[in-house]
């Protein structure tokens, strides 16, 4: 036991030893790199390539990619692609986050994709200047307060989203009853109260239920929902559930049809018989004026499933692209004069008006999201 | 009288002593590896303490890129959890599933304490070791259900538990449900803040330091004593008059103690805690951790945690994944394998058989050698002419597009079982060189299209194989269980 | 009082409890012979799902199918059950048997990678997105039962009869057959049963099969009701499956089966009512913790179960 003592005592020592001269000694952050000319230049990209939201991932890096190949042609330029996988897990988004950080040939981020990751890299970004522009981190407190100051998204956030859903739901809809369930997640529940709030602040009868993000079966939520609801709000980010939600609705015979957030949206999945669904970016395969693009986004992939989600990355790309293009034509080619040139950008977009930003890094006045409406699987957009 | 042949004379035989075991003995004592394990046993523990610290001491040193010193903290982290596991896994042979859920208490607790949320910033030196005490205390109560459970029961109250530690924080409102809790303050000691990743990765050395030498001296105390006869004999520790219930309360509550001092690091490092970070696949990493270093041996959980770490960073992407994967698999052929001439020999011919295979496959059907590999290493550019990688078999978003990926994985997971059925020698050596190949093959195109998922693969595997052939791993020691 | 909630809680919670009685019924056999905890079984529940799915996009998919509807499930539960069947045996052969005279913990631990490396595999070959049925194109939602405040899908009547058919073979089968005997004696000591010429290696083998076999129907009755699936649907089934052997006492066929079903019935009307009882603190989120606690209590006061008999150790 005797030398035990000794052992630990000598190495508390030693290690106070290290420890004081390690903190006297500055920390070792990346510095932007000076980039001569824009030939050495990569974009970086944040998030979830595999795990749950995988899908949702691959599907805005594969329009990221057909927008730097479509941006390189069009201008000259060679930029590169960084991919940085989330997985949906913030220690991961974290990690990864210093990594595209530490690599100084990337001059912007796209994502942080899901608001996790945005809210572990915001400071982290925020620090080395590294603009991120997201197209689909739409939680409302990345902007609140003191927001990150190299933070950009070319959506509305949820915000909008929720007032929007209510209102409809309470105007065109005229519902009288409704029943609000979430899915235990960041995204689902802060939009569900939202949305409950404002919904019983105009009379109308909310009920709230809650289900796990994995789970599959609704039966006995359905049970719940009396014969007199007229929307089911489902919050969720697994279309799937949705649909499943809106068969065992009908299987029940109950009259409620299920309007589902953006999480939600897929025409390939979610095809109820009559249902509603929202989305923060038009889906351009359902509006005739983007079949150009469509069309050369469909030479690019063999198989198109994508849906709302890769275009507004794509036009996170082209804002962070246009934005160092012009700091390496202005011979200024680093970080802190990308964030600068994209925080007073004006970009024309695919996905509505020309992306502008306001001060906290949102769409300068608000942005609006889309609604659909679903009859027997068929998706249209409500005006 | 005719000549007797002269018989030798027979040696006295040494009162006891085996005669059988004792050459047995000398034999194997003339080995390498047991003259290292014996210079290592007799050195003295400070000696190697510092040899295992000096290591990560420099580490910093010699790292400049904030990813990697985010990686380095990581490692420390994980090994503190793999020194907490071993404590109920390794001493005591209880399943503790809901492990991970000590871990975010701690984080969670930290929090609680030293957050804008929280509304205040206890300094650190009052808030880890508070923090290890009630985490330990949980573990104290999580682990009350043991006196009536056999083992496997106890697996899985654990587990439900840790579910149950799962809804809690995404449902309660002051757990701030799945937006978790961002703007955790810095740690805090004595006034000084840490704010650099530097300052972080010595905090966590230091617990390193204070908590692997806690855990050495319990081990060498009669508690440590105690525990190893409960995992070796819980009947007999009890008839012995073990307080064997009290026992296996404390080494939850010590192993959730050290979690708790993780978690209360692991949280200002982040800067924020999400329910979703303390899940399942976390839980069976840090096993894994523990059963590749050898349960009950804290070196060898130490090597362990920081091995698979860092094999799982460097398998995060396609860019650096097949230096990994292709020198595990010559380095695990030619430790496994002897005669030495044996493994040189089947890598050889592997080499052989794929650009023979390669070259007919060109020939006949060249559209199953024109596809593009994932990887990014010069490994990866050879392997091109090496491995038959076919069109179009893996899509865009790195799923197999047709059934040609899938069922060759099927092939090989099947191809691999069967091979450990094959009895002779022979013909088990001659059937590697084609699963190997095969195996190159599903790496190249399937495994690094998704090196995230591939990883885990290969743990789950590494974990079923550990426990089929080297249940003690890389430093433990046999047990043989006596029915 | 609510007859229209409480009688579609009865059907859902019978629905969830036929599934969950199928699951038991392998963890209990299995633990009943090698007293091992299978914590495997749920994946193999989740890959029986994944083989129906596969049959059903190879036979025409739902929209289009190629024969009969009746056909259609039939075969995708048969191909699922034998698909299974020899999953488990693989498991039994290659991450068990080797560990037969290893501590207690060693055979947990490897399950425990077993399952790891299943649930990433199907996540590798078939990505993370949920996979559908759309079980509603083969058989409409509306088609089924429509009796005053009963509202049944045909598809729910389909689960429970096949799991109530499956449970009665099995049943006979252990009950009336000679291998019955054998798994009987088998599970009664398995040292005795060798020493009487049963050759014990080969009733495991069989057993791992049926238990295995079951859980693969119980995948493709989830897939075809619920809808879903993904490669993380094991987990939930393993543990409720477990928490009903338990329930019902480990080791004991017809306590599986009760325990199934009470396990789905407490499920169900947990969700329905836990609003209600708590006066709306606790959400339907809490629910999962009502079943943990229904363990939790059995495990504390009487831990053989309600079938199952007082475990006497002897030394």
């Amino acid at each position: 036991m005797r030398k035990g003592m000794i052992a630990v005592a000598l190495a508390v020592l030693a290690s106070a030893a290290v420890v004081t001269a390690a903190v006297a000694k500055p920390s070792a952050t990346a510095t932007p790199a000076q980039v001569a000319t824009c030939t050495n230049v990569s974009l970086g990209f944040l998030g979830p390539l595999t795990g749950p939201a995988g899908f949702l991932g691959q599907e805005q890096i594969s329009w990221l990619k057909f927008g730097v190949q479509k941006y390189n042609k069009e201008n000259g330029t060679r930029f590169a692609l960084v991919e940085g996988d989330t997985q949906l897990k913030a220690p991961v988004a974290l990690t990864v986050g210093r990594k595209l950080a530490s690599n100084s040939k990337v001059l912007a981020v796209i994502g942080g994709s899901e608001s996790q990751a945005v809210r572990v890299t915001g400071n982290l970004f925020e620090r080395t200047s590294l603009a991120n522009v997201s197209g689909s981190a739409t939680a409302v407190d990345l902007t609140k307060g003191r927001p990150y100051r190299s933070f950009f998204r070319v959506v509305p956030n949820d915000g909008v989203q929720g007032p929007q859903i209510l209102n409809f739901v309470s105007t065109n809809l005229k519902a009288k009853n409704v029943v609000v369930i979430d899915s235990q997640d960041d995204y689902s529940l802060p939009l569900a109260s939202a949305i409950t709030r404002g919904l019983r602040a105009k009379g109308v009868t909310v009920s709230r239920e809650s289900v796990s993000a994995d789970d599959t079966d609704f039966s006995s939520i359905v049970a719940n929902v009396g014969s007199n609801v007229n929307v089911v709000v489902f919050a969720t980010q697994v279309a799937t559930a949705a649909n499943t939600l809106s068969n065992q609705l009908r299987e029940q015979g109950k009259r409620a049809t299920v309007f589902g957030t953006d999480g939600a949206y897929s025409p390939s999945q979610f095809k109820p018989r009559n249902g509603h669904v929202s989305i923060f970016a038009p889906d351009l395969h359902f509006d005739p004026k983007a079949a150009k693009i469509i069309g050369e986004y469909r030479k690019f992939v063999k198989k198109d499933t994508s849906g709302a989600f890769g275009p507004a990355t794509y036009q996170a790309g082209w804002v962070a692209m246009s934005a160092i293009r012009k700091a390496c034509a202005d011979g200024r080619t680093n970080r802190v004069e990308v964030t600068k040139l994209v925080r007073s950008s004006t970009t024309p977009s695919i996905i509505g008006a020309p992306t502008r930003f306001d001060a906290k890094g949102d769409l300068r006045g608000g942005g609006q999201f889309t609604i659909y409406r679903i009859t027997n699987g068929k998706y249209s957009p409500v005006r | 009288m005719s000549e007797t042949p002269e018989t030798p004379e027979p040696q006295q035989p040494r009162i006891g002593v085996d005669e059988w075991v004792a050459s047995a003995e000398e034999r194997r004592r003339q080995g390498l590896g047991t003259r290292i394990e014996d210079a290592f046993g007799r050195t003295p523990p400070v000696v190697k303490l510092l040899a295992l610290v000096i290591p990560f001491a420099v580490y910093p040193l010699f790292v400049d890129s904030e990813y990697l010193m985010q990686v380095g903290i990581d490692t420390l982290i994980f090994v503190l959890l793999a020194l907490g596991l071993n404590v109920a896994v390794g001493w005591v042979g209880l399943l503790d599933l809901g492990f991970v859920a000590f871990f975010g208490l701690g984080a969670y607790l930290y929090a609680a304490v030293a957050s804008e949320y929280a509304g205040r910033h206890w300094e650190a030196q009052f808030a880890i070791p508070l923090i290890a005490i009630a985490v330990a205390a949980v573990g104290f109560v999580v682990g009350l259900p043991s006196r009536r459970l056999v083992g496997d029961y106890l697996a899985i109250v654990t587990l439900f538990f840790l579910q149950l530690w799962l809804v809690i924080l995404v449902n309660a409102s002051f757990t701030r449900g799945p937006n978790g809790i961002s703007d955790i303050y810095p740690l805090e000691f004595f006034g000084r803040q840490v704010t650099s990743l530097d300052g972080y990765f010595y905090v966590a050395l230091i617990a390193f330091v204070l908590i692997i030498s806690f855990l050495y001296l319990l081990n060498q105390s009669r508690t440590g004593r105690a525990w190893r006869a409960v995992r070796e004999d819980e009947l007999a520790s009890e008839l012995m008059t073990m307080p064997v219930n009290r026992l296996k309360l404390l080494a939850f509550a010590v192993g959730a103690g050290v979690a708790g001092i993780a978690g209360a690091i692991f949280a200002p490092v982040q800067g924020a805690v999400f329910p979703a970070s303390f899940d399942l696949v976390l839980l069976i990493t840090v096993y894994a951790m523990v059963v590749l270093g050898g349960a009950g041996n804290l070196l060898g959980v130490t090597v362990g945690a920081v091995l698979i770490n860092a094999s799982l960073e460097a398998l995060r992407d396609a860019n650096n994944a097949s230096w990994l994967f292709f020198s595990v698999i010559v380095i695990a052929l030619l430790m496994l394998v002897r005669p030495r001439w044996l493994p040189v020999a089947i890598l050889a011919g592997t080499v052989a058989f794929g650009l023979v295979v390669h070259e007919v496959a060109e020939q006949l059907r060249p559209s199953l050698v024109e596809g593009a590999t994932f990887g990014g290493t010069r490994i990866d550019e050879l392997a091109e002419q090496w491995v038959l990688l076919p069109e179009g078999a893996i899509g865009p978003d790195g799923l197999p597009a047709g059934a040609l990926a899938r069922l060759a994985y099927l092939g090989l997971v099947a191809a691999v079982l069967g091979l450990t059925l094959v009895r002779s020698r022979l013909w088990r050596s001659i059937g590697v060189v084609p699963v190997l190949y095969l195996a190159a093959c599903v790496w190249e195109n399937l495994l690094l299209a998704q090196p995230a998922v591939a990883r885990f693969v290969l743990i789950g595997a590494m974990l079923v194989a550990l426990m089929a052939y080297r249940p003690q791993g890389l430093f433990g020691r046999q047990r043989v269980e006596i029915v | 009082m609510d007859w229209d909630k409480l009688v579609q809680l009865i059907v859902n919670g019978l629905t969830l409890g036929s599934v969950y009685a199928l699951v038991a019924l392998g963890f209990s056999m299995v633990y009943g012979i090698l007293k091992l905890l299978n914590l495997a079984h749920g994946d193999v529940l989740m890959v029986g799902a994944f083989i129906g799915w596969g049959v059903l996009g190879w036979l025409g998919g739902a929209q289009d199918p190629s024969v009969a509807v009746w056909l259609l499930i039939v075969l995708m539960v048969l191909v699922a059950m034998v698909g299974c069947g020899f999953l488990g045996v693989a498991i039994e052969r290659f991450a068990y048997r080797p560990l037969r005279r290893a501590p207690r913990i060693a055979p947990l631990i490897s399950a425990l990678g077993v399952s790891f490396f299943i649930q990433n595999s199907v996540l590798l070959l078939f990505g993370a997105n949920f996979r559908s049925y759309e079980a509603i194109d083969l058989v409409d939602v509306e088609v089924g039962i429509h009796w005053g405040p009963l509202n049944v899908w045909i598809l729910r009547v389909v689960v429970f009869a096949s799991a109530a058919a499956m449970m009665i073979g099995l049943w006979i089968l252990v009950t009336r057959t000679k291998l019955g005997k054998a798994m009987r004696a088998t599970a009664f000591d398995r040292e005795a049963a060798a020493m009487m010429g049963i050759d014990v290696d080969r009733v495991i083998v069989k057993t791992f099969f049926i238990g295995s076999a079951l859980a693969g129907a119980a995948g493709v009755l989830v897939g075809l009701v619920f809808g879903q699936i993904n490669h993380f649907m094991g987990f939930n089934y393993g543990l409720k499956g477990f928490t009903a052997a338990v329930v019902g006492g480990i080791g004991s066929i017809p306590g599986a089966m009760f325990g199934g079903l009470f396990i789905g019935l407490a499920e169900a009307f947990s969700v329905g009512y836990i609003e209600d009882f708590t006066r709306g603190r606790l959400g339907s989120a809490f629910s999962d913790l009502v079943v943990f606690l229904i363990l939790v209590l059995f495990m504390l006061l009487r831990p053989q179960g309600i079938f199952g008999k007082p475990d006497v150790k002897k030394v």
